[in-house]
């Protein structure tokens, strides 16, 4: 047979859900502030320290950055943004959402060994927590449980000093064509 | 080879549509085409195109392996300078290639003829890869073709493997430019099979993609890009404003840039030089060459860079010239021996041969009313019998 032997046909650009199916929930706990974690139950005021430390360090590296205030608080609410320690390469100011809170594995469970991080709140869903990589944690604080994808570490947040610097040579010279392919 | 006349499935647009292959029509013109199969032999198809496609991908990564070390064959394909470097690397650091299409000119007798090759950013890999296979198997179910019939096409299987064996570490990134809806159809499908292989993939456009402080590249919500999947030209990007930034930029590019020195029509000499009177080629000449004005029996000039069809100029002996208008030439063109495309009920067709990471696996047929095949050809799909 020189034909494939099946063949999943998805609708071009359907979000393949199947991926998170087998995904393991894993035990976290998330607090707004050291004071929160400290009266939860077996969590030490010392251990909410250190895990919010390292919260704050990843924050610089994790949240969403942007070159204008405005930028940010359209996407995170009217003061609710900070300036980061990043500049941009001409000098200029980068912004970034301030932490609402952090999240890390639960210590109690055992088996969770998830890093703590830092947590966001945006102005179109302000009652939920939301890690730096946007994935949606939830309102509850406390012991919950989130997908492994949503408490693994976020990603390193850069800011864009400028788009659109591609495309401009296919509308110059090919406008007229269904594809820019061929 | 020979084309019959079939009956269509009469449910085919309402599937196409269901599937997002929206692009099935355009100018108000049928672009996938079922009332009508091509049927080949076993041996056409091994013999005649599968193995030459191998065959001609062979002597491609010959003609690059040549042509990173050669300054002059670089200028001469008008690669700007700033490239070679990065090429080079691109080459000789085995960044993978993931999939390209050869244009033959095939009749079901003698050799087939190599017209170019686009292996930087091939369109009609959905059509050729899903919406054909679905086609044939339809078709069979419904006694539309005699059971029995198979189809040189196992180009999603090989898709989805490559993607395996590409190691790429982090996220995919895919992007097309604004405004194309087949562009786009075949970027998501591509993405479809990245995801099947597992990855973790974000579709965007060409033109939201921005640069950060250190010279890196990011998606819409400032994540870096670390692989990219364009389907845009590297001369395209070479030539934007952010195109000074790819070679530091950090980012792992499917098609790789050495891909730039296939997808030049002036392959076609530098595979004739050094392959002189193979099987599968055509003599080939850059325009400035003295030795193009000596080629007998009409030719084409082609632009260095140019897609559909686009400022192709045809010479027919007794014949007016037949020129293709559009915006490309500037950078030089190449002028090839004429080798029509064989006429099938007054239809010319083309046969492009898919590679999916060097391996041929699978045919697309193109037909026109003229012979140039252009944007707006349609596409029939094939049986392989007896």
């Amino acid at each position: 047979m020189k034909r494939s032997k099946s063949l999943k046909l998805l609708m071009m650009g359907a979000t393949a859900i199947t991926l998170v199916a087998c995904d393991e929930p894993q035990d976290v706990a998330v607090f707004e502030n050291v004071e929160q974690c400290a009266k939860q139950e077996g969590f030490s005021s010392d251990f909410c320290e250190t895990n919010f430390k390292t919260a704050q360090t990843e924050h610089v590296r994790v949240a969403p950055k942007y070159t204008s205030v405005e930028d940010c608080e359209v996407d995170f609410g009217a003061e609710k943004c900070e300036i980061a320690p990043q500049r941009t390469s001409s000098g200029g100011s980068v912004f970034m959402p301030l932490m609402m809170g952090y999240m890390m594995g639960n210590m109690l469970s055992g088996g969770s060994r998830a890093a703590s991080q830092p947590l966001y709140r945006s102005s179109g869903d302000a009652k939920n927590f939301r890690t730096g990589d946007n994935h949606k944690v939830g309102s509850k604080t406390g012991i919950t449980k989130v997908s492994s994808q949503v408490a693994r570490a976020p990603s390193t947040k850069t800011s864009t000093i400028r788009r659109g610097g591609f495309g401009k040579t296919a509308a110059r010279t090919a406008g007229r064509f269904r594809s820019f392919g061929g | 080879m020979q084309r019959i006349e079939i009956s269509e499935r009469d449910d085919w647009k309402s599937q196409a549509e269901a599937l997002g292959f929206n692009f099935h029509t355009m100018y108000g013109e049928p672009y996938w085409d079922e009332t009508a199969c091509y049927q080949f032999t076993l041996a056409q198809i091994e013999n005649d195109i599968e193995d030459p496609s191998a065959e001609i991908e062979a002597m491609c990564f010959d003609v690059v392996t040549r042509a990173i070390d050669d300054e002059e064959v670089l200028s001469k394909l008008a690669i700007p300078e700033d490239f070679w470097t990065c090429i080079r690397d691109s080459w000789l650091n085995r960044e993978k290639n993931l999939y390209g299409r050869l244009d033959l000119s095939y009749d079901g007798k003698g050799p087939a003829k190599l017209l170019e090759y686009n292996a930087d950013t091939p369109t009609a890999l959905y059509e050729s890869s899903a919406f054909q296979w679905l086609w044939l198997e339809q078709a069979l179910e419904r006694e539309i073709i005699p059971s029995g019939c198979d189809q040189f096409n196992s180009i999603h299987e090989q898709m989805i493997d490559a993607f395996k064996r590409f190691e790429i570490d982090g996220r995919l990134h895919l992007a097309s430019c604004e405004g194309s809806e087949e562009d786009e159809g075949t970027v998501r499908y591509i993405e479809e099979c990245a995801q099947q292989a597992g990855l973790e993939t974000s579709f965007l456009h060409m033109e939201d993609i921005g640069i950060d402080a250190n010279g890196h590249f990011t998606d819409r919500d400032d994540m870096t890009i670390q692989n990219l999947f364009k389907l845009y030209p590297w001369e395209w990007m070479m030539l934007d404003d952010f195109g000074k930034a790819v070679p530091k930029s950090g980012v792992t590019f499917i098609e790789p840039a050495w891909r730039a020195i296939l997808s030049n029509k002036g392959l076609l000499p530098l595979l004739w030089e050094m392959f002189e009177g193979h099987p599968n080629l055509l003599p080939a000449w850059f325009a400035d060459d003295p030795r193009a004005a000596d080629l007998e029996g009409g030719y084409v000039r082609k632009p260095l860079l140019s897609r559909e069809g686009a400022n192709v100029e045809m010479v027919r002996p007794g014949e007016e010239p037949l020129a293709i208008e559009g915006p490309y030439g500037a950078e030089g063109y190449v002028i090839q021996a004429l080798h029509p495309l064989p006429v099938f009920d007054g239809n010319h067709t083309v046969i492009g041969s898919w590679l999916v990471a060097s391996q041929p696996c699978g045919i697309g047929i193109r037909e026109d009313n003229s012979p140039v095949t252009k944007d707006s050809s349609r596409f029939v799909p094939h049986v392989i019998y007896g």
